[in-house]
Order: structure tokens, then sequence, then C-alpha cells
């Protein structure tokens, strides 16, 4: 009987919490699709649904434009951090050579700098560069992470040699093992580096923020947050929850379908997003 | 056959020894040398020598930025800990739909910063925003949430760790299950109760994540930006100004890259010194 | 057996030029994509010269620079110039400031901010005007020479030439002061207040305030300190300069009593401590407004013949003697150090400064080019008969203040920013400590930049 009453204690807790968690998302989504008026009544339904704001969005900020820069800048710095990651995770991995000591201390030693000591230092980099107010001033700099290339270094290292003696036998390149042998059999460090770094990378503001000045090379968090602060939206409360929406959704529907993967992913690289 | 190796292994390695020669080697030594200089980004930065150094001394945004960020942490760790905690045991001792609130817990650790900061500018706005609204709703005051300089940063801290928890909830419960069941038999079987059992078994296994919380937290609480960008500014009256804001507003709005690549490398001292202290103190422990 | 044939069969073979490719690949498209062409000017294969020029982005001004360049190219075969607005929503140093980074200024700007100057001039990003030879006889002939020293630089060199200003002055409500049986405007604090106290008040009667007597942008953004602090610091120090050769120079006594004047306000309730999202001063809901000319036109032209409203100089300290100083709002000329035709480009800036220019300026804009004969050039006299309260203005131009020409004025106006928050609106030191703070900060940053 009390293991019972706990049991719907327990239940009864974690509800109330969910709706805590959940609530904030709904009334996002729900708001996006209420004239202003509306807004900010506590019910998520309206007699008086609109996509006037949407509407108001895509009137006012190059929103598809914005969503393109973001998913090329994700993809080619998620692409280039697992490939380089893989490589050069082999090498410290599986390769004997003098150098691999040496330059795991390195990595280590790198992991542990705060971004805030070379952040400026990297600004004046890109303007030198002329590479400010371009997308490659925010994939060149992201393309190898220390991080990823330790972890893929942790789980190479447990994969056994004579596995890949077997294929150098058969004629195989150092690349061609990494790429058919190594990384297939690493799918879950492949997938958490990928995970990680495409939401980092989707996710990130401040790095845009000072390198692209033009709208329409924005990524799509740093044009809703130009939007809102820059009085574009004009305290269109509809329209700020209609951009955040847009901003949200396709992480969050990648989220629902692979939410497994997402949460295995945070757990076993122990970073925040 | 080492020598061939060695090749190999350089060669593979070069792409990332190119990229942190220019990416992380060059603009730590830049760092140093800005210390030093003032610039502008437009004329060649002049050798000013320790000045930079001097005027962060003197310097009472630096401090409170200092302050805030303290501020922050001394309420999100423990506000953090303490949620995370009880989410992962309780998540821990269901069966049926688990998966379903591990899932909502963990959502906003997902989402972008800025629509969370978004959504939650308004739920904190004080003439009518939700929060406020349910609390008069039940006959209580309202609550200046942003505008009030005692309690903005708290706010942030709160929202914070409504963002995160779901990802250190995650890691608990990850731990909690890597207990073997045998411990907790043997407890009951000496007559503990259950709270002797958290506080005797669950709490001393959980300690390395307990130890990686707070020190991803602390690199988070020096990290902030997005949040009072967003909300505040850094007002009122500069109560949620973070370290990297200011970094931000002296490099961007004033145009001082010197002086702001200064207060980077204080800061940076600052985070690792926090850091090895927090591990050595949480670590023996 | 996980692998055959189809692995890639040698290794340094195919690998080193994979990497090599890829990377040559990446800086093609960094080096086509980073590249942006300079704005200066050039010539063409006709041996027209082209100069850009940039002027700012309000529609009044896009009108009136595209209506000038028009005159000139029709006159001007030989040296064509092309206006381009600078962006919207983005302030016109942060735009300046990344083309001087990046090389790519044009040759003339009507839209530069005399507070940034001491920064290019520095970078070396604009041009010595006194090397001009024909400089000196304008500057002196068109503005005169002591209005001329504030736009001076610490290097003794002149880098940019006043073009136009809008002094500030306080607008009140007629309709709103005749009710509460006030038949003048307030000229001292103690009027202000004393006027305050009967135009503050709930209209409901509900003890819930609703009408007040003036309002202010609260938020520390630096450059709204221009539009209240500064301008009552220059009317109430007739026009002490705030710091001079690396030195705090301010006349405390009059911070001072600006920063209790204003504390008096917020304090009182006589002004708000929340925005408006629509102008409260149209709508009759505060009773006064610190205001430049340029928001004289923009009331005509939205509520021309509604708004019953007078203009009169701001407040000053109750023993104050002698005219009303004030904040100019300056916008200043320069060229270029990138520009290939500076004697063109000058010529150039000669056409915006002239008396038909400045014609157009106070007609198409209605604002007020700084001249010394503003009030006494024939032509301008019937646009001042039919605008009595651009007239006010202009009489007030001879006074009107800018900016220390001493860098980090960005800064300095953040730390007033941040005393003004700190001491006025939220009341939690008081005017004294505020000043020794203010004069400290100040300090600390001139003591960095020396």
């Amino acid at each position: 009987m009390r293991n019972r009453l706990s049991t719907f204690v327990t239940y009864l807790f974690l509800a109330v919490f969910a709706i805590g968690f959940l609530y904030p998302f709904l009334w996002m989504m729900s708001g996006s699709f209420k004239p202003d008026f509306d807004v900010m009544k506590l019910g998520l339904l309206s007699s008086h649904l609109t996509a006037g704001n949407y509407a108001l969005v895509f009137d006012r900020i190059p929103v598809m434009r914005a969503f393109l820069n973001s998913l090329i800048v994700a993809v080619a710095v998620t692409g280039s951090v697992v490939v380089f990651g893989g490589i050069v995770g082999y090498s410290l991995a599986k390769v004997k050579w003098k150098g691999a000591k040496y330059l795991t201390v390195f990595l280590l030693f790198t992991m542990t700098l705060p971004f805030q000591l070379t952040l400026i230092p990297l600004y004046t980099m890109i303007v030198k560069f002329g590479l400010t107010d371009n997308l490659l001033g925010l994939i060149l700099p992201n393309m190898m992470t220390a991080v990823s290339i330790i972890m893929f270094r942790q789980f190479f290292i447990a994969i056994p040699d004579s596995l890949i003696e077997a294929a150098r036998i058969d004629g195989c390149s150092e690349l061609g093992l990494i790429f058919k042998v190594v990384m297939p059999l690493s799918r879950p460090a492949v997938l958490t580096v990928a995970i990680i770094t495409f939401l980092t990378s989707w996710n990130d503001v401040l790095w845009p923020l000072i390198v692209i000045r033009n709208r329409t090379l924005m990524t799509l968090p740093q044009l809703i947050t130009v939007f809102v602060l820059g009085g574009e939206a004009e305290s269109h409360l509809g329209a700020e929850l209609a951009a955040s929406t847009m901003l949200a959704m396709p992480i969050l529907l990648l989220y629902i379908f692979f939410q497994r993967y997402f949460i295995q992913s945070f757990i076993s690289s122990g970073v925040k997003g | 056959m080492m020598r061939k190796s060695g090749k190999i292994g350089l060669a593979l390695s070069t792409p990332y020894l190119l990229f942190a020669l220019a990416f992380v080697v060059f603009p730590l030594l830049f760092s140093v040398y800005l210390i030093f200089h003032r610039w502008d980004g437009m004329s060649a930065p002049v050798w000013i020598g320790l000045k930079n150094l001097r005027r962060l001394v003197s310097d009472s945004l630096f401090y409170q930025s200092l302050l805030n960020t303290l501020q922050f942490l001394v309420i999100h760790i423990p506000l953090q800990i303490f949620f995370a905690l009880i989410f992962a045991v309780g998540l821990n001792s269901i069966k049926i739909f688990r998966g379903f609130f591990r899932a909502v817990y963990f959502m906003p650790v997902v989402v972008s910063g800025v629509v969370v900061t978004i959504v939650w500018l308004q739920l904190y706005s004080f003439d009518y925003g939700i929060i406020n609204n349910l609390l008069t709703q039940f006959g209580l005051p309202r609550v200046p949430w942003l505008v009030s300089t005692d309690l903005a940063m708290p706010s942030i801290a709160i929202m914070a760790t409504w963002k995160n928890v779901g990802l250190y909830t995650v890691m608990f419960l990850a731990g909690l299950q890597g207990v073997p069941e045998e411990y907790y038999e043997a407890a009951t079987i000496d007559g503990a109760t259950s709270f002797q059992k958290f506080v005797k078994i669950t709490v001393p296994l959980l300690a390395p994540t307990m130890t990686l919380v707070v020190i991803l937290s602390t690199i988070n609480g020096f990290s902030l930006f997005v949040e009072p960008f967003v909300m505040t500014g850094g007002g009122p009256l500069n109560a949620t100004l973070s370290s990297v804001l200011y970094i931000y507003n002296q490099a961007f709005s004033f145009g001082h890259l010197g002086y702001a690549s200064a207060l980077g490398f204080v800061f940076a001292l600052i985070i690792l010194a926090a850091v090895l202290i927090q591990r050595k103190f949480l670590e023996t422990e | 057996m996980l692998v055959k044939g189809d692995c890639i069969p040698n290794y340094r073979k195919n690998h080193g030029p994979l990497l090599s490719r890829l990377i040559l690949v990446i800086l093609a498209v960094a080096a086509l994509s980073g590249c942006g062409s300079g704005s200066g000017g050039r010539s063409d294969k006709s041996g027209r010269i082209n100069l850009v020029y940039w002027a700012a982005p309000n529609p009044q001004e896009i009108q009136l620079a595209t209506q000038l360049v028009a005159k000139w190219n029709a006159t001007h075969p030989d040296i064509h110039v092309e206006m381009q607005p600078l962006p919207v929503n983005r302030s016109t140093e942060e735009v300046l400031m990344a083309a001087i980074a990046a090389k790519t200024t044009p040759d003339v700007c009507s839209n530069i901010w005399p507070g940034s100057v001491p920064e290019y001039a520095r970078a070396g990003a604009i041009v010595k005007l006194n090397s001009f030879p024909d400089f000196d006889s304008l500057a002196s002939s068109r503005v005169g020479m002591s209005y001329m020293e504030q736009f001076e630089s610490a290097d003794s060199n002149y880098y940019q030439i006043p073009w136009k200003a809008n002094p500030l002055m306080m607008i009140y409500n007629k309709k709103v002061f005749r009710q509460a049986g006030i038949t003048k405007p307030p000229l001292t604090y103690s009027e202000f207040l004393a006027d305050a106290a009967k135009l503050t008040y709930s209209s409901k009667g509900n003890g819930v305030i609703d009408h007040w007597m003036g309002y202010r942008d609260i938020r520390p953004v630096w450059w709204q300190r221009f539009f209240d602090f500064f301008a009552l610091y220059k009317a109430a120090s007739h026009g002490q300069s705030f710091t001079k050769n690396g030195k705090v120079v301010a006349d405390t006594q009059a911070v001072r009593e600006v920063l209790t004047f204003f504390g008096q306000c917020f304090e009182h309730d006589y002004f708000p401590r929340t925005y408006f999202s629509y102008d409260p001063f149209l709508e009759g809901v505060v009773a006064t407004e610190f205001v430049g000319p340029w928001t004289i036109s923009y009331i005509r032209s939205n509520y021309g013949g509604k708004l019953d409203f007078g203009v009169a100089p701001i407040p000053v300290p109750d023993n104050h003697t002698g005219p009303v100083d004030t904040y100019g709002d300056h916008k200043c000329i320069s060229i270029f150090s990138t520009t290939r035709y500076p004697l063109q480009s000058w010529e150039f800036v000669k056409y915006l400064l002239s008396e038909s220019s400045d014609l157009e300026l106070l007609k198409v804009a209605s604002q007020l080019p700084v001249r010394k004969d503003l009030l006494s050039i024939s032509e301008f006299a019937s646009f001042f008969q039919k605008n009595p309260d651009m007239k006010t203005f202009a009489e007030e131009a001879p006074y009107a203040h800018e900016v220390d020409q001493t860098p980090d004025q960005k800064e300095i106006f953040d730390a007033i920013s941040q005393e003004f928050e700190k001491c006025s609106v939220y009341n939690k030191i008081g005017p004294e400590k505020a000043t020794k703070e203010l004069v400290k900060n100040v300090k600390v940053l001139l003591d960095w930049d020396e």
C-alpha cells in the first residue's frame, strides 16, 4: 500500500515538472499563431488563430536564407569535424609513432583553454583574412575540435589491432582503413561527435554576431536575435514567437525522432551543447 | 617499420597540426601580444605595457561582472544538483514512461539558447508575463523578475537551471543505473531507511558525476552571453553584466580590442584556477 | 574480410594530392568570396572620375542627397558622383569602422559623428582638410573660427567640417500648460520642478499616475545621454568641455546640479521609469520633451495643426545668467584617405557646403546648416518666415556644442550613462558620490588611452 502511494506521488511529481518543461514550448508554438492581444493568456487555445505572425516574419527578414546559411555552416563543420577527427584520432590510436604522445598531451591542453582567451585574437585573424561577412569565417575556425579527436582516439583504441592488420594485408591504405574499417566500427562515437557538433554549430550566436554583419549571411539564431533585439519585430510578440518557433522546430523535430541518440551522445561526451 | 609509420602518423595528423597552428597557437600568442597593446582594430596596435592590466585592476565593471558570475554560480550549481538528483532518483524508481519523462526533461538542452531566452523573457515580464499573471491569480504580489537589481541575476540562473537540468538528470540517471542492486539490498538487511541509503550509497557513488556537473556549470557560468544579451542587455544597473558580455561590449561597442583581449586573458586564468580548485577540493572529499 | 578491393589502393599516391587539393579549393573559395571590392572612387575608360559619397539613410536625407548629386553630375561631366545611403539598422560608426579595417571607405561621407573623428584620424583613415589651401577661408567664412575650434583635433588639424546641427531645445504642449494655469514655459530648474508638480497627475483619480512632465529613455544607452545629461550640462556649465588633453576638466558643480535635477524628476515621478511604445508627447501624455529641430518637422508632417506647442530653451540652474548653451548634435563631412582624388572630393565637399546646397538642406530635410550667416542670408529668410519654430532653433544654433575631440567618447558617455542610471534614475547613490565616481572612471579611461 505504502509502495503504491509512493509510486503515485513519484509520478505526480514527475508529471508536474514535465508540464513545467513542456508548457513554455507549447505556449511559444500556440502563441506564434495568435494575434498579439491573445498571446499573453495562459491558455494555449485561441479563437483567432492566424498565420499573420509568420507572414510578418517572412516579410521582414530573410528567414529561408538564414536557415540555409545555418544548414551550410552546421553541415560543413560537422562533416569536417567527423572526417578530420577520425583521421587524427586514428593516427593517435592506431599508428605507432613518436609524436602521438606529444600530440595527445597538446590536445588535452587545448581542451582546457577557455574560449574567452582566444575570442578576440581569432576575430582579428578573421578580419585580417577578409573573412568577415563570409560563411567561411564561421566554418574555418570550427573545422576541428580537440574534444572530437580525443573521443575518436579513446574509441579507436578499443578496436583490436588484428582487425586492422588484416585489412592492411588485404592492401587497404590508411585512409581506406579509417573510412572503411575503423569508422564503421565506431558508429556510436561518430554519432556522438556528429550530433554534438551539429547542435553546437546550429545553436551558436556569439561567433556569428561577431563575424557576420550582412543580413543575408546571418545564421538563423543570429538573425532572430537581431530581429527581436533590433526592433524590427516592433514588439509584435506573436512575430517574435513565430521566429523562435521556426528556430526551434528543425532541432525539435530531429530530437523527437532521434532522442535516444541525442541523450546518449550528451551522456557519453560529457560536454554541454 | 617505425620510420614508415612515423611518416604516416605525421601525415595523418598534418591537417590538425596546420589547423592548430592557425586557430589555436597563433591566437594564443596573439592574445598575449594584445594584452600589452591598445588597438581599435583600425590603426596599428600601440604598445602600452601594463596599462591594460592596470586599468583592469581599477575597472569597477570588471569586478562587477566577476561578482555577477559568482552570484550566478552560487544559485545555479546547488539548484541544478538538487533538482537533477531528485529527478534522476524519481526516474530511476519508475518503470513505465521513464523514457518519455527523460525525453521531456532533456528537451530544453537541445534547443537554442535564443529560443529559451525569448520565451522566458515573456514569461518573466513584470506587467503582463505568464508567471506574474499566475501569481496575481493566487492573490500574490507580482515579482520584478528581470527589472530589479537583486532578482535579475537569480532569475537568469533559474532559467539556466531549467535549460540545463535535463542534461545533468540523464547523467545522474546513467550513474544510478550503474549502482549494483546488491548494495541497496545489503543496506536494507542492515535496516537502513531509504534516506540513509540515498545519503550513504547513492550520493558517494554519484560523486564523480557531481564533480563533472560543478565544473561544467562553472565553465557554463563564465560563458553566459545570450541570456543577458537578449533579456537585459546587462542591466539593470549592470546586475546581469556577464564576463563574456563585458568582453563583447569592450571589443565591439567601444572598439577596444587590446583591452578586451586582456579581460579575456584574466577571465580565462580565473576560470582555470576555479576549475583546478574545484577539482582538488571535490576529488579529495 | 571487411574490406576488399574498393579500398583506395595506395595511401601515399592519393592522400597527399587529395588533401592539398582540398586545401586549395578552400583557399580559392575564400579568396573568391572574401575579397570585397573597395568602394572608393576610380576612373573609367573615358577618363571620367567617379566618386563615392555616403549619405545618411533616412528618407529626407536620401531625397536631399539624390537631388544634390543629380545637380552636381549635371554640371560636372568629368567628375561623376555616386550616392550610396549608409545601411539601415546599423550605426554609421560601426559601418565606417568595418570599412576602415577593410579599406573600403567611400571618398566622401556627410554623416560623420564628431565623437568618432579622433579615432578615425588616429587610424589615418581621414584626410586633413586644412591641407587644402582654401580650407581656412571656407571654414572662417561659413562657420567662423571660434565655432570651428570645437572640431579641431588634438594635433591642431581639422579632419572634419561641420555640415549641419540640431541644437537641442525644449518643446512644451501649450494646451496642457494652459489647462494647468501656467502661462509661460519654465526656464530654470525650480520653475521646471514647480510646473512638473502641477503637470504630473493621475487623470482617473485612482492614484496611478498617467500624465507626466517629461520622459527620457532610461536604458543605459550611451548616446541617449546627449539628449538629457550632456545638453543640460552644457547649459549649466556655459559650454565647459568635459575632457581636454587627456585630463578631466569637467565643471563638477554643473555635473552635480544636472544629476540632482534629473534625480528629482525621477524621484517625484515627474519622469516615469518606463518606456512607451508610442510617442507620449504627441499623445499629450507628457507635457515637455527635449528635442532637436528634426522633431518639429516630424510633428508638422504627422500632426500638422493638431498639436499646439511652443519651443523654449532647455532648463538651467536657478542662478544661471547669460545665453543658454546646449548640445548641437552636429554631423560633419570628411574625406577618406582611400580616395584617389582628394582634390575632386574636396570640390564636391565645397559644393555640399555651398549656399544653394544649404538652402536645399533647410527645405528638403528641415535641418540647420552650420553657418554663421544662417539668419542673414536673404534666400533663407523666406524659409524662416514660413517656419518660425525653425527660426527659434536657428537662433539657438550659435550656442550649440559638440562632444570633445578626445578618443573614447563612446565609453566616456557610457560611464556617464552608468552614473546617470545609478544616481538620477534609481537613486542608489547621491549626486556627490556619482560625480566623484564619474570623474574617477573617466580618468581611468583617459590614463589608459594616454
